[in-house]
């Protein structure tokens, strides 16, 4: 009797309800390898932050990348342990450095085209008509042309441009150009899920109530629609950080500082003399927080889309 | 009907099998007559073999072969001496050295051709005036104008007639012109505006190289491809993209190989073929690689018969110490380094509010920057350091202007700086270098100047940009600092001298905007003074004053490295002379045993 009472009394126990983003966060900590790449990527934030507090604080490590720590292209050894270049920099300082200069460049490339594209996508699929039709035809004009060649036609033309006073030069022209090129992704995938969503019963009711779009759309639709935005930037991170590679590597990027594109270009040069550390230094950071960010974010979109939810 | 198209389609198969078999057999009937053949490599596409309009090597390289100037340098004599080569002699020139007096030689013909209308058509003096006025011609579009703009009397005139014309066809070329008279068949007689003793060193270059008016007429704009010179080969094929096939002009005068030389060119064999006939080899081919590496390989098959030395496989082919690598000497590549009559410097902008009035300023960076570290780094030690622009190549080089110049001393430097600090009453602003390109080798000398620079306590910055952006700049004068050089066109300092003189300052060559009374006397003296000991002294007292007034700061003179297989004989290197196909000779029996 009294043990059926306890489970009786168990049963009714009061269950915490778990928000979206709860239920992710436990979901995503349940996989190991999915908290190791998220460790990874935690680690090139601080890198980054460190060498970026490091250069405004005037320290030195690692932010005086350009100080000779050794002979030229000395192999990799315990005082320089990734090597050294041609005028004998600390390979391993420049990686640091890099890292900084990916990571930002990527940061500020995605945060701008959310902010370009979120908007956009959010009042094209609101508002329909018109709107969406000049939004419609303005991403459909963009990604008929090839990202790549795109991003470069947007690197040349910002290089070196004046815009309020301000000259574009090294990683800014990259996020620019980046950003400003690739909203579109975002912007299609927010139009979608708000035409599928306008419709729903509490936009109704708050439309019944008098509320404006602006508001029904900010404060209603995008908070819903957050954890594509979320999926996306993580996804997106990634392919930025490669798009800023390539630009680097094409000789529209960072210039006066060293960067992880730059180091490839440079080290190009190197490989048939034999000297391959700078090449493997720099395409191994790419190719781990690549890794991570890739499990990361598909692990994220497993937790976040409610279709994809597997326990 | 069916059996007739099975017929048919079993011909044609048969046909084109036939064909392929036939095809691959004659190809390689061919590529066992191809034991006197010189095999080439050129960099870049051909645009033109007009010699009139030629202005880049590959065109260059290949055009004269076939075309032939007045005069020529000497093969194998050091220092570079001019030769008579379509002319009789050297010219007679008169006591205000104004005019030349020409005779051309006799019994040199154009080779064969359609447009000739089957006659032999002999070589004369009239052909060096319609050439020469068809490079005044504005309705023609030369870029060689340069040659003659402003030296020959009337001619500037004649190019000023030239633009009432409404089209090229309009041209009178009977119109006289006072500087270009026919004085007979076979002598030409020049009229110059001023003294001007380079005339000989143009008179060898190859723009002003003869071509047929009947040529010109009936191949009217098609004459780019249908070359038509009095040289030892003759065009056969040109493929477009692919190579460029020369054979042996039949009616070539006798020529023969110099029988003199320096003292080492007998023991280097070079004199080994003396006083026979020219040319050696049959047939020539030019081969069309834009990239370094197939070149390479090529090189290294035996496909070609000689090649530069890309900068990646550098370290495959010199050892330490310069000497040509064990692998290729087992192959039995030669190695042949020669000097080129280049300079490289960084300028600076005198008109530049902080560097151009601050010598002390321009001196500090002359000290800070390691020309030998810069050498060793940037150019596999092909180089030598720079103290003037006069390259040791040239007769009037100052051997003892090593110990003197701007060496890298930082302490000197730090000194120098203060000094700047003071007449700029304040602090320094960061300074700005122009590279021009943004590859990633651009890149690396722009570390080097950012280090160089921090080393004495001055703040650079590079501005990369690409070559037109670059120039626009430099012509508009807006660059602060910037790294170039000059490779001299003929062996004359003077050459060099203009880049200084005040009346070329930007658009023109004199980049630095460099303007001092004293120097540009000392130039307008010497530039029209015969080769001299005097002369000399003028050249380097004038050099003297360019090294004291700082502003450039120069870094090298360039060394070349060619390799060639050892089946290619009498491969002495040339800077300034072309067309040296005709001296090499290939023995057929080493260039047979050679694997790779």
């Amino acid at each position: 009797m009294t043990d059926l009472s306890r489970t009786i009394e168990n049963t009714h126990k009061p269950v915490k309800g778990r928000s979206l983003w709860t239920d992710g966060i436990r979901r995503l900590r349940k996989k190991k390898l999915v908290m190791i790449c998220f460790w990874i990527i935690m680690f090139y934030v601080f890198i980054a932050g460190y060498v970026q507090i490091a250069e405004w604080t005037g320290s030195n490590w690692p932010a005086n990348w350009d100080e000779s720590t050794g002979q030229k292209y000395e192999s990799p050894n315990s005082q320089n342990i990734f090597g050294t270049d041609i005028f004998g920099y600390s390979i391993l300082r420049k990686v640091l450095y890099s890292t900084k200069i990916s990571l930002k460049v990527a940061f500020f490339a995605s945060i701008l085209s959310i902010v370009i594209g979120v908007p956009m996508g959010a009042a094209a699929g609101y508002f329909g008509g018109f709107i969406d039709e000049v939004v419609v035809w303005i991403y459909s004009t963009l990604s008929s042309i090839p990202y790549i060649l795109l991003i470069l036609a947007f690197a040349l033309v910002l290089k070196d441009k004046t815009i309020f006073g301000c000259k574009l030069a090294g990683a800014t022209t990259v996020y620019l150009a980046i950003g400003l090129t690739s909203w579109v992704g975002i912007c299609r995938l927010i139009r979608g899920e708000i035409i599928k969503r306008k419709e729903s019963e509490y936009i109704l009711a708050a439309r019944a109530m008098g509320c404006s779009g602006g508001r029904i759309i900010f404060k209603h639709l995008l908070p819903n629609t957050f954890h594509i935005v979320i999926i996306s930037f993580s996804l997106r991170f990634m392919s930025f950080i490669h798009a800023e590679v390539i630009l680097s590597f094409l000789g529209l990027g960072e210039k006066n500082k060293p960067s992880w594109g730059a180091m490839i270009d440079s080290a190009r040069l190197d490989l048939p003399k034999g000297y391959w550390w700078e090449m493997a230094a720099a395409t191994m950071a790419i190719f781990f927080i690549s890794l991570a960010l890739n499990i990361f974010g598909d692990a994220l979109r497993d937790c976040l889309d409610p279709k994809l939810k597997t326990d | 009907m069916k059996r007739i198209v099975k017929a048919l389609t079993a011909v044609v198969l048969t046909g084109a099998v036939v064909y392929i078999l036939y095809s691959s057999f004659r190809s390689r009937d061919n590529s066992s007559e191809d034991d006197m053949v010189i095999y080439s490599g050129i960099g870049s596409k051909i645009a033109s073999l007009d010699p009139g309009n030629i202005g880049d090597t590959s065109s260059s390289a290949v055009a004269s072969q076939i075309f032939e100037c007045l005069y020529d340098y000497h093969y194998l004599k050091r220092p570079y001496q001019l030769i008579p080569k379509l002319a009789e002699d050297m010219p007679k020139v008169d006591e205000d050295r104004i005019v030349y007096t020409i005779k051309i030689k006799k019994g040199v013909y154009f080779t064969d051709d359609f447009c000739f209308d089957g006659r032999r058509r002999e070589l004369i003096a009239e052909d060096f005036v319609y050439s020469w006025k068809r490079l005044a011609n504005i309705k023609y579009l030369s870029r060689n104008w340069w040659i003659f703009d402003g030296r020959i009397k009337g001619l500037d005139d004649f190019r000023e007639y030239t633009k009432s014309c409404k089209s090229m066809d309009e041209v009178d070329y009977s119109r006289p012109v006072e500087g270009l008279k026919v004085l007979d068949k076979y002598t030409l007689r020049i009229t110059l505006t001023k003294p001007w003793p380079q005339i000989l060193y143009l008179l060898a270059h190859l723009p002003t190289a003869p071509v047929a008016k009947e040529a010109v007429n009936y191949y009217g704009k098609s004459i780019i491809n249908h070359p038509i010179g009095t040289g030892p080969f003759v065009l056969k094929k040109w493929n477009r993209g692919s190579y460029i096939e020369m054979v042996l002009n039949e009616g070539f005068r006798d020529e023969f190989y110099p029988s003199q030389g320096q003292e080492m060119d007998i023991k280097n064999g070079y004199l080994a073929d003396a006083g026979k006939k020219l040319p050696f080899a049959d047939r020539l081919f030019f081969m069309l690689i834009e990239e370094d590496p197939p070149m390479w390989f090529l090189f290294l098959q035996g496909k070609l018969d000689a090649s530069a030395i890309p900068k990646d496989n550098f370290q495959q082919a010199i050892q330490e110490g310069q000497n040509l690598s064990e692998e290729l000497v087992e192959k039995g590549v030669e190695l042949k380094t020669y000097r080129n009559p280049s300079t490289y410097w960084i300028g600076f902008n005198m008109e530049d509010p902080v560097l151009g009035k601050n010598k002390p300023l321009r001196q500090a960076i002359a000290c800070c920057i390691d020309k030998k570290h810069y050498i060793d780094l940037f150019t596999n030690n092909r180089a030598e350091m720079a103290q003037g622009f006069i390259p040791p190549l040239m007769k009037s080089y100052d051997p003892e202007i090593t110990e003197r110049g701007f060496h890298c001393d930082i302490e000197r430097g730090k000194k120098l700086v203060e000094q700047a600090k003071q007449l700029n009453k304040g602090m320094l602003p960061v300074l700005t270098l122009a590279m021009p390109s943004t590859d990633v080798v651009a890149r690396q000398y722009g570390q080097f100047y950012k280090k160089s620079f921090k080393e004495i306590g001055l703040e650079l910055e590079i501005d990369y940009m690409d070559w037109p952006t670059y120039l626009e700049k430099m012509h508009r004068k807006d660059l602060q600092m910037f790294q170039s050089g000059w490779i001299a066109d003929y062996p004359d300092a003077e050459n060099f001298l203009q880049l200084f003189y005040g009346k070329n300052v930007s658009p023109g060559p004199n980049s630095f905007n460099y303007i001092n009374a004293e120097f540009d006397k000392l130039y307008e003296e010497a530039s029209v003074m015969p080769d001299t000991p005097e002369r000399t002294k003028l050249y380097r007292q004038a050099q003297e004053m360019i090294i004291e007034d700082c502003p450039a700061v120069f870094l090298l003179h360039g060394v070349a490295f060619t390799l060639h297989h050892s089946w290619v004989e009498n491969y002495k290197p040339n800077t300034f002379q072309q067309g040296l196909s005709k001296f090499r000779r290939i023995n057929v029996e080493k260039r047979r045993a050679y694997k790779y």
